[in-house]
This record gives C-alpha cells, sequence and structure tokens, in this order.
C-alpha cells in the first residue's frame, strides 16, 4: 500500500491554508480596501520566488475517528521569497483569522521570522496587520500552559536582527500590542495612510481604562504617527509602502559583513550644478532649501529621505554618490531654524547607528545653529537628546565628510561630524560656539546698554563679530580641509568616497554599539 | 483649490501678495519670520489667490492655512 492517503492529506492541507479565513473573510478584507496577506507578499516579491515556510502549520479538529474536520491555519505566513532578485525573509500576520491576534502556530511562525533572518543572514520585511494576544489566550478559550521559565526572551531575537539584518517593515492595517512593537522595531517603517493604524491599545482598552473616547485614527493615525516618529515614513496605501521598502532595501547590505550594493552611475561624478553658487543667500537671515542642495549633489533621484514628518530641523535618508550608498544628513533652517530638537536629536541617533551598523558612509550638510531653546526645548529634555546623538556622532568608526554649508554652532554642531571627518566649507560658512545674533546681546550686555544708540551698538558689534566668522581664516588655520566652490561639491564628495571605499571592508562587522529603535 | 499650510508657526513677516492676485508657480507669497530666519513660501502652482487668511504681523501656528490658490 502506497502513501496516498497522507500524501492526499497534505495536499488537501495546503489548499485550506490558501483559503486563509474563507471566502467571506477576505471578501470583507477587501471591501475595505485591504490587500491579504498573501496578497501583500504576492506584491513585494519577484513573481514565483516564494518558498513558504510552515504552509500546514495550522489548529486541526478531528473527530472522534481520527479524521481531520476542520483545519484554522496558523495566521502568520512566513517564508523566503526575492526582491529584486536578492533573498528576503518576509512574514506578515493573517488578518482573515481571529483579526491578527495570534492563534498558537500563528506566534511560533511570528516570532521565527528574527530567528530566520540571523541564521540565514538575509533583510527581514514584515508586513504587519494584526494584534496582540487575548486574555483568551492563543488558544481562544481559557488560558494556555504558561511559558516555562527558562524560555530564551521572545525580543532577543528581535534585537539581534537589528543588530545583523536590514529591517523593514510596514502597517497596513490596524497593527497593535505584540505586531506594533514589532513594526518598529525596524531599521525603516512606513505605514499605509489609507488603510493602517498603529496602537498600543485599541479604543476600547482605552476608554475603560483612560475614559477617553476616540477612534483608531484619532488615537493612531498617519498624521500622528508620521509626526512623533513611530514610523519613518507614510504611503498613500498598501502598495506604496511596499514600493517604498524596496526602494529602502536597494540601498542595503544583506547583512553586517556585507558592503552595499554599488550600482551602475550615469550621473557623471565631475558634475558641477551651477544652482550651487547661489543657492545659500547672503543675507544671514534669509532661509534657504537644504533639499535643493541634497538634490544637486548626489546621484540623480538617489535621495531617499527617511523620517521628513518628524524631527524636520534635521533631514537624514540614504543617497548615492557614484552609485554607492552614503547615508545623507542635513539641517533644515527652514523648520525651527535648522536647530537639534529632541526629536530631531532622536532621528539623527537612529540615522547614524543605521549607517554604523550597515557600514554606511555618512555625509553632513551642515547649518546647525544649536541646540533649540525655550520652555518647550527644555521641558522635551532636549539637551539630554541632542548630547546623546553628538556621543553617538563620536563613537561611530565610518567614514564621514561634512560640508559646512551655513552656519554650524555650538554643542550641537558635533553631532555632525564624526571622528576624523574629511570637513569641506562652503564660502558661506559661519562656526563658533553661538550664533553672533544671540551671543552679542549677552557676551557684550554692558557695552550696548552703555552706548548712545545701543541698537546701533548691538548691530556693529554683531556685523564686526560675524565677520570674523568667516571660512578664510578657518582654511588658513587647516581648521577645515578646504574652502571649496560649492559647485565642486559633488566631485569633491565623489574623490573623497573613492579614498574611503578601500577602509570599508575592514569596518565590517558587529557595530561597537548596539542598534536601537 | 489649493492650501497653503504653515509647516511651523512664528509672525509673517512679510505679505506679498493680495486677495485677487495673479500668481505664478515659484513665486514667493509671504515671508514668515521663525526663530530669526526668514522663511519664504512660494507658490506650488499658477493661478489666483482666492482667499488670503493671513495679515502682516499675524502670529501664526503649524498646520494654518495661509491662503488658497485657485
Amino acid at each position: 500500500m502506497s502513501w496516498k492517503p497522507e500524501v492526499d492529506e497534505i495536499k488537501r492541507r495546503r489548499e485550506l491554508a490558501l483559503a486563509q479565513g474563507g471566502v467571506d473573510a477576505v471578501a470583507k478584507q477587501h471591501s475595505q480596501n485591504r490587500l491579504t496577506i498573501r496578497e501583500r507578499v504576492d506584491e513585494l516579491l519577484d513573481e514565483g520566488s516564494f518558498e513558504e515556510l510552515g504552509p500546514v502549520a495550522g489548529t486541526p479538529v478531528y473527530n472522534e475517528a481520527g479524521e481531520l474536520v476542520s483545519y484554522d491555519p496558523a495566521n502568520f505566513i512566513l517564508g523566503f521569497g526575492k526582491v529584486n532578485g536578492r533573498r528576503v525573509i518576509v512574514g506578515g500576520e493573517d488578518f482573515t483569522m481571529r483579526g491578527g491576534s495570534p492563534s498558537p502556530a500563528g506566534l511560533r511562525k511570528s516570532v521565527y521570522a528574527e530567528d530566520l533572518a540571523v541564521q540565514y543572514k538575509v533583510p527581514l520585511v514584515r508586513l504587519h496587520e494584526g494584534s496582540g494576544g487575548s486574555v483568551g489566550g492563543t488558544g481562544g478559550k481559557g488560558s494556555n500552559l504558561p511559558g516555562p521559565v527558562n524560555a530564551p526572551s521572545r525580543f532577543r531575537s528581535v534585537a539581534q536582527a537589528m543588530a545583523t539584518v536590514p529591517v523593514a517593515t510596514a502597517a497596513m492595517g490596524a497593527v497593535a500590542g505584540l505586531p506594533a512593537g514589532r513594526l518598529v522595531a525596524s531599521h525603516f517603517s512606513v505605514m499605509s495612510k489609507s488603510t493602517a493604524q498603529i496602537i498600543t491599545a485599541g479604543p476600547a482598552v482605552v476608554e475603560r481604562a483612560m475614559g477617553e473616547k476616540k477612534t483608531k485614527d484619532e488615537l493612531g493615525g498617519w498624521k500622528v504617527h508620521t509626526k512623533n516618529g513611530t514610523v519613518d515614513n507614510g504611503a498613500d496605501d498598501e502598495r506604496a509602502c511596499i514600493e517604498e521598502i524596496k526602494r529602502f532595501l536597494s540601498y542595503m547590505p544583506d547583512h553586517i559583513n556585507q558592503l552595499a550594493p554599488v550600482l551602475a552611475c550615469d550621473d557623471p561624478i565631475d558634475r558641477c550644478d551651477a544652482s550651487l553658487l547661489d543657492v545659500v543667500p547672503r543675507d544671514r537671515r534669509v532661509a534657504f532649501e537644504m533639499r535643493k542642495v541634497i538634490k544637486a549633489v548626489f546621484d540623480e533621484d538617489s535621495f531617499f529621505e527617511m523620517g521628513k514628518g518628524y524631527g524636520r530641523s534635521q533631514i537624514t535618508g540614504l543617497a548615492r554618490l557614484n552609485g554607492q550608498t552614503v547615508g545623507v544628513w542635513g539641517n533644515d533652517c527652514k523648520f525651527l531654524a535648522g536647530s537639534m530638537t529632541a526629536d530631531g536629536a532622536h532621528k539623527a541617533r537612529r540615522f547614524m547607528e543605521l549607517c554604523e551598523a550597515f557600514t554606511l558612509p555618512i555625509v553632513t550638510l551642515v547649518d546647525e545653529p544649536g541646540f533649540m531653546i525655550g520652555s518647550q526645548a527644555e521641558k522635551e529634555a532636549t539637551i539630554r537628546h541632542g548630547t546623546s546623538a553628538v556621543l553617538t556622532a563620536a563613537m561611530t568608526t565610518v567614514p564621514w565628510a561634512a560640508v559646512m554649508v551655513r552656519r554650524s554652532f555650538g554643542v550641537a554642531q558635533a553631532a555632525h561630524y564624526g571622528p576624523e571627518a574629511y570637513v569641506l566649507a562652503w564660502p558661506s560658512a559661519e562656526s563658533g560656539p553661538l550664533p553672533v545674533e544671540g551671543g552679542v546681546a549677552v557676551a557684550f550686555r554692558r557695552e550696548i546698554e552703555a552706548a548712545p544708540n545701543p541698537d546701533a551698538k548691538r548691530r556693529e558689534l554683531e556685523e564686526m563679530l560675524a565677520a570674523k566668522q568667516s571660512p578664510f581664516p578657518r582654511a588658513e588655520a587647516l581648521s577645515v580641509h578646504d574652502l571649496i566652490d560649492p559647485r565642486e561639491t559633488r566631485p569633491e564628495l565623489c574623490k573623497w568616497l573613492a579614498r574611503v571605499q578601500p577602509l570599508l571592508p575592514d569596518l565590517l562587522g558587529p557595530s561597537a554599539f548596539a542598534i536601537r529603535p | 483649490m489649493t492650501k497653503i499650510e504653515l509647516e511651523t508657526g512664528g509672525s509673517v513677516w512679510k505679505l506679498l501678495v493680495a486677495e485677487g492676485d495673479v500668481v505664478v508657480e515659484g513665486q514667493t507669497l509671504f515671508i514668515l519670520e521663525v526663530m530669526k530666519m526668514e522663511v519664504p513660501y512660494e507658490a506650488p502652482q499658477s493661478g489666483t489667490v482666492t482667499t488670503l487668511h493671513i495679515a502682516e504681523g499675524d502670529s501664526v501656528a503649524e498646520d494654518d492655512v495661509a491662503l488658497e490658490i485657485g
């Protein structure tokens, strides 16, 4: 007798697994303009590349004769696949069953995702829509047997994954509890503006505990979470989220022992963009667009901004120079004068940790007036968060190039120059302990008060000191490597990158400090 | 109809257009003063200024609608 009956049974279970939560549950998912997890996986991966892991894991119900009468597949889909030809691990909750709240097999598969990524050293992509545990337990009725006291920490592998491989996540629908924690335990996260909410606890729990009546969107829609740094980016819909993840991965190596891929580059390395000559206004009070500088310097259309909605005085992202990935960090003087806020410092720290973990050289475009000041800034513990960024920069080992575009002041400016940074100054560069506008009023208070016309005296002192901040003496003193025509920025940075590129292989491997979400 | 929303709070330093003015894409509409910096706002598209919600000297907040271009 052959094994045909069992083989038929395997086939049947595979078919049942593909049915997910059933026709009605899938139709409901679609009626709310959301894809199912299997459709999301298909959208992400190269066609036909999905190699599913544990497809028949699930919860069976047998009759007295030992025959299968019903079968609930695990509500977490997991497997290998390829994104633009490169292998990844992909996983995500199946919201069509139990609202994504983990079933026993679903939980096992979900926490296996990080282990696999670490074991196989390939990027991890998680596409989240689900909630955490239920007081009913994973079985749905009554509590399960509690886990053993010596079980390994569930979160250790989550932390290890972040220290080993690129982790990119998306919130596709409502994400709460454990999935929300894992969503942000990532190097890049994006949420769908049209379908996702991220909540630590949902409206019912919040109302019971806090007496606060809020909808899911009010608690955790994109307007909340793209502005507070919970996620890096917002995208219009699920497909746009997946495009953002693909774009992020295109800049990244597969793991910390590999260098980022180098793409063929059509953009000439000696291209000098004429607009850079007058992008910074001579009038020091007038703001300018740092993103125009970024666009003009790096490979055409290569800038991928991360965290645009929060910590907005700092601009961070990935870009390419001559086809090679670099981390890019600039100040946006149009937002709070480009000053280092608490959330800007947090964003900058995460950016530096990402670059350090994956050995990506860092290019800064500096226009830093200093830490944000005022009562709100003090309430936000700006000095602590800011100093955290400064010390993170000081501990990095990757190569840095810093372009002094305009202002570079105070303790905060130190965050923009890593150890042994290659420093180029534009003619518009100014630097010192603090900007003259603030400093003169304090340092020369008596002299100003004693003058017949205090205002005129203050302006005279400001002008005199501003002239002293000219970058020429800095260049003469070798305080900077070179003073450059702004149009030469791209060629100079490309030459620098060619010099530091041979140093990168020796920097591969685990970072000296852990990467934190 | 395009609403010009403010990226940050601050004060309206210079208002360079009036209701009914025809503006072209890239034209500076008004300048905010934020943390001693002048922050110009440019027209994202050509059109006519249909409604003005700000005046010079106003204190404004993030996400306020400054004006509308139709």
